[in-house]
């Protein structure tokens, strides 16, 4: 034991709740994780989207102090946020591409899984919890889009819930629920707002947690290639390497953040009106390759857009859920297993023609 | 191992290295008003960016002969190895722009063409979101193998420059595990408690620095915005409105003026100077 | 010391077992039997309490206190009324158990190894973490504050006419409605009133003391002066004391009357000196300016309530 006349005051608190809480033991078992193969900049992704939504909670509580969430002052006082608020465009900013970072990051750290082969047994349960979060990110993003209640918020709902409205049975139950309404206003607002503010955090809180305890439970995947000796070679533990390599990477992030925030400050338009005149309602860029898809004319009608919009994504929501079921085989490294190369590549080559098709067809529409 | 891979591996951990450093002088440029792509902005950019890259490229460089090559470089392996690869850069990137940029625009209106004889012949209706993408598909895929195929020859170059040093180098001895820690331990400062002060003291410098630049309302402001508190007096808007209620009042004095002229000959030139008399005040108010 | 499992144990004449389980108390956390193996064909177990351990030699061998047929008598064990750790959760218990036989290692990563590098890893990311976390303070205090100290509005209101006044040193009440924006919430119209008494020479001196009162803005120029010698004077409708609104009020101890506060009793007379109550200092006096026509004008400062001295708010 050491000496306890020379802990100074902070190590005696500590020393004080360590005897009654555990304290040491659970940090020792928190950071002292061996990560096989040695850490790696490509498992960063993961805490990196952890700190964006810290950060998104902090950025926005504090716009909460001044935002108001009624038809009447929510464009007004969004504006006064940007224009007269002290530092408020830069927190409004960092929060507005804090949220195009993390989806992103999502596809990002999605993708490593993905590719690392990580979703397999025993981690089935932890890539469903997964693909959960990214539904719940995705939900962050359509909803915290309409508060500010310009017109491009505005608009982008409308057409959103309508999207939502084509699912057979209870899409009309579900576009009157997120409405509030039969059509959208004062209680859409609301909705919205207290999905985004209360509803979608907790449930990303929770399920990060659960997401997080299960890979302690299963351990890192590590690498694919290698053999054991290597692996074991270049073994370290969790805290301080890959805690290093994470908050470079989360620095990284950041930065590139705030540097966006001054590139592109949010800008509203006109406060949002039942008309929308010459402006063309689009949705956030993360959705715009749907939006695009779902101009083609093979999803033009009602069954079409019921395809385009619902069936189509549903069923490749679903496949993605099914995946660890069905492909069993433990092979990881990506370039033995070409049909998952390939279709990752292939996804991936199609969602980006569809939005830069989405940005190109603009100036198709002036 | 093959120049592009060669290229490549050193490429790619030292253009990460030097990335999170060059945000933070970009971050402080953006506080500062100034585009770092552009002007005065990016020519600082630049100058920061050479010592960074050089020890970037050193330590990176090296990491990469003793972990993957087993070898261990000469010193002074990162300016050396810079130099190389500046100068190339300096001429291959510019020319892979131009070759990328041509094969683009060739492409896209050779796909234009054929479009248009598509929808001239065969499928007249071709609707514009399938116009929109096949075309993309047609030029981005010639475009993007392009591109991967000048990027690879200029990583093959990358690679080509760094051969003499891996000749050069000497092999490194020792267990798997002895080899690992070598690298690794490369990353450890001789005296730790002066870098952390030293670099700890330059954020919070930077910091404070970055504090004082960064304007505290939008450099953006929306253009119909009304300020709460009297941030513009009287601000653009009235001069137009004065000079319009003016023009009115001018406008009705005519008409009134025409009016007494048909009705009142002489009498009109009195009423004239009258009118002109009394809307002076007026003008006065409303400055 | 506390027995090893598997030691041996050996009675007062011979070896009859070893130890092969021990149990402890939940709540006083102390050993109260030890369970012996025995030698012979069927390995039966014996709980013996803790008390016949007459001592231990070594780790590998205890000494009990019966001999080899008082052992025998002994009850068995009954497995089905225990058990193990593993299953239940008894807090602390870990911390004064030591009868293991041995510990369950797992090797330490050889990039671990070495202090050096655990520490220089474990200061940088503290201090990249704090450089995250910094730049973000000064603008979010900055943020919040923004509203918490606004400039002082010295706009003039006209509250009424000294007509209304036919007596001196008497408190008349003059109600004014002003409007009230805050942010960017449409302006709204709240309703003020202010106390104005017409003083006798006596009633200035006692308020002024001889000397003009000047009135400051938030750089400390001078925007107004009181007169010393100015016959009106008003004072802000809220109490000193805690903000409640007084009245002019004739009772029995005061029956030409004084300013009364009904929350907390404060009275002052009418130069606003403090006769009675909880009240730090005076009533407040008004900026106040009247022109020609007798219309009257007030600046509308409010002090904070409660404070020996002036700090002004609005």
């Amino acid at each position: 034991m050491q000496a306890p006349t020379q802990q100074n005051a902070f190590e005696k608190v500590v020393e004080f709740v360590d005897e009654r809480v555990g304290l040491k033991t659970i940090q020792a078992k928190m950071l002292n994780e061996p990560v096989p193969g040695g850490s790696r900049w490509a498992y960063a992704f993961g805490s990196v989207l952890l700190f964006i939504f810290i950060l998104q909670v902090v950025t926005g509580i504090l716009l909460m102090f001044y935002y108001v969430p009624s038809t009447d002052h929510a464009y007004a006082s969004t504006q006064y946020i940007i224009h007269e608020v002290d530092y408020g465009w830069f927190l409004l900013s960092y929060h507005f591409w804090g949220s195009s970072a993390m989806v992103v990051m999502v596809f990002a750290h999605m993708s490593q899984v993905f590719l690392w082969g990580a979703y397999k047994k025993p981690r089935e349960l932890i890539w469903l919890v997964g693909l959960a979060l990214f539904g719940i990110v995705m939900g962050f993003g359509f909803t915290g889009y309409l508060l500010p209640w310009d017109q491009r918020a505005y608009w982008a709902t409308v057409v959103g819930v309508e999207i939502m409205d084509k699912t057979p049975l209870v899409g009309d139950f579900i576009a009157r629920f997120l409405k509030g309404g039969p059509t959208p206003g004062q209680m859409t607002l609301s909705r919205f707002f207290v999905i985004h503010v209360m509803v979608l955090p907790a449930a990303l809180a929770g399920l990060a947690g659960l997401h997080i305890f299960l890979f302690r439970k299963a351990g890192p995947a590590g690498p694919f290639r290698g053999t054991p000796e290597e692996i074991k070679a270049k073994t370290d533990y969790f805290f301080p390497r890959q805690v290093w390599k994470d908050i470079i990477a989360m620095a990284t992030v950041f930065l590139i953040i705030c540097s966006l925030a001054f590139i592109e400050p949010v800008v509203l338009l006109e406060q949002a009106t039942p008309d929308p005149g010459d402006y063309h309602p689009e949705p956030e860029w993360y959705f715009l390759f749907l939006f695009q898809l779902l101009r083609l004319k093979i999803f033009g009608g009602e069954f079409g857009q019921f395809l385009g919009a619902m069936a189509i994504p549903g069923a490749f929501m679903a496949f993605l859920a099914a995946l660890p079921f069905l492909d069993t085989s433990p092979e990881r490294n990506i370039f033995k297993r070409p049909v998952a190369l390939i279709g990752w590549t292939v996804i991936m080559i199609f969602i980006l023609v569809f939005t830069v098709s989405a940005i190109i067809n603009r100036e198709f529409l002036d | 191992m093959s120049n592009t891979k060669l290229g490549l591996l050193i490429f790619w951990p030292t253009f990460w290295t030097g990335f999170p450093i060059k945000l933070v002088v970009v971050l402080l440029l953006l506080a500062a008003h100034m585009h770092p792509w552009e002007g005065s902005g990016l020519f600082f950019l630049l100058l920061v960016s050479i010592p960074v890259d050089i020890w970037a490229l050193g330590l990176c460089a090296r990491t990469v002969f003793i972990d993957r090559l087993k070898i261990d470089p000469q010193p002074g392996l990162g300016p050396k190895l810079w130099i190389r690869w500046a100068i190339f850069s300096a001429v291959a990137l510019p020319v892979i722009k131009i070759v990328v940029s041509a094969v683009t625009e060739t492409a896209k209106s050779v796909v234009a063409s054929i479009i248009e004889s598509i929808k001239e012949h065969i499928y007249p209706t071709l609707p514009v979101a399938e116009q929109i993408s096949l075309e993309l598909v047609m030029w981005g895929s010639v475009a993007t193998v392009a591109l991967i195929v000048c990027l690879l020859g200029w990583l093959y170059g990358l690679g080509w420059l760094a051969q003499p040093f891996v000749r050069n180098a000497k092999p490194v001895h020792g267990t798997r595990d002895d080899q690992v820690k070598f690298w690794d331990g490369l990353r450890i400062p001789a005296d730790q408690p002066l870098l952390l002060t030293v670099f700890t003291g330059t954020g919070v410098v930077l910091v404070f620095i970055f504090w004082g630049l960064m304007p505290a309302t939008t450099p953006h402001p929306h253009d119909e915005y009304e300020y709460t508190f009297e941030k513009k007096e009287a601000g653009i808007v009235e001069p137009k409105k004065v000079l319009k209620e003016t023009e009115q009042v001018l406008a009705k004095a005519e008409l009134v003026v025409k009016k007494l002229q048909e009705e009142k000959g002489e009498s009109s030139e009195k009423t004239l100077e009258k009118n002109k008399a009394s809307m002076k005040p007026k003008q006065e108010d409303n400055k | 010391m506390q027995p090893k499992l598997t030691a041996k144990a050996v009675c007062t004449d011979k070896e009859v077992g070893k130890i092969s389980k021990v149990i402890v108390d939940p709540l006083s956390h102390e050993i109260s039997h030890v369970v012996i193996r025995e030698w012979n064909g069927e390995g039966t177990e014996r709980q013996v309490p803790i008390g016949q351990v007459q001592e231990m030699v070594n780790e590998e061998e205890v000494i009990l206190r019966c001999s080899s047929e008082d052992f025998a008598r002994f009850p068995l064990l009954e497995r089905s009324q225990y058990v193990g750790i593993k299953e239940v959760e008894i807090a602390h218990l870990e911390d004064h158990l030591h009868v293991e036989p041995g510990e369950i290692l797992v090797p330490l990563p050889r990039l671990e190894q070495g202090v050096p590098r655990r520490t220089f890893f474990t200061n940088m990311t503290h201090a990249i973490g704090t450089l995250i976390a910094l730049p973000l303070i000064f603008p979010v205090l900055k943020y919040l504050m923004k509203p918490m100290y606004k400039p002082y509005d010295n706009a003039w209101f006209p509250v009424g006419n000294i007509k209304k006044i036919n007596k001196e040193n008497i408190g008349f009440q003059f109600k004014f409605t002003r409007g009230f924006k805050e942010a960017f919430m449409p302006e709204q119209q709240i309703e003020k009133n202010i106390w104005v008494v017409k003083a006798t020479p006596e009633v200035q001196k006692a308020v002024y003391g001889g000397s003009d009162r000047r009135f400051f803005d938030d750089k400390g120029e001078v925007i107004w002066v009181n007169k010393s010698n100015s016959p009106f004077i008003g004072y802000s409708g809220k109490c000193p004391h805690l903000g409640c609104g007084y009245k002019w009020r004739k009772t029995k101890n005061f029956p030409d009357g004084v300013f009364l506060c009904p929350c907390h009793l404060s009275i002052y007379d009418e130069a606003g000196k403090v006769i009675d109550g909880p009240a730090p200092r005076p009533l407040d006096v008004l900026p106040m300016q009247i022109d020609a026509g007798g219309e009257i004008k007030i600046i509308d400062v409010e002090y904070k309530a409660g404070v020996n001295n002036q700090v002004r708010l609005l």
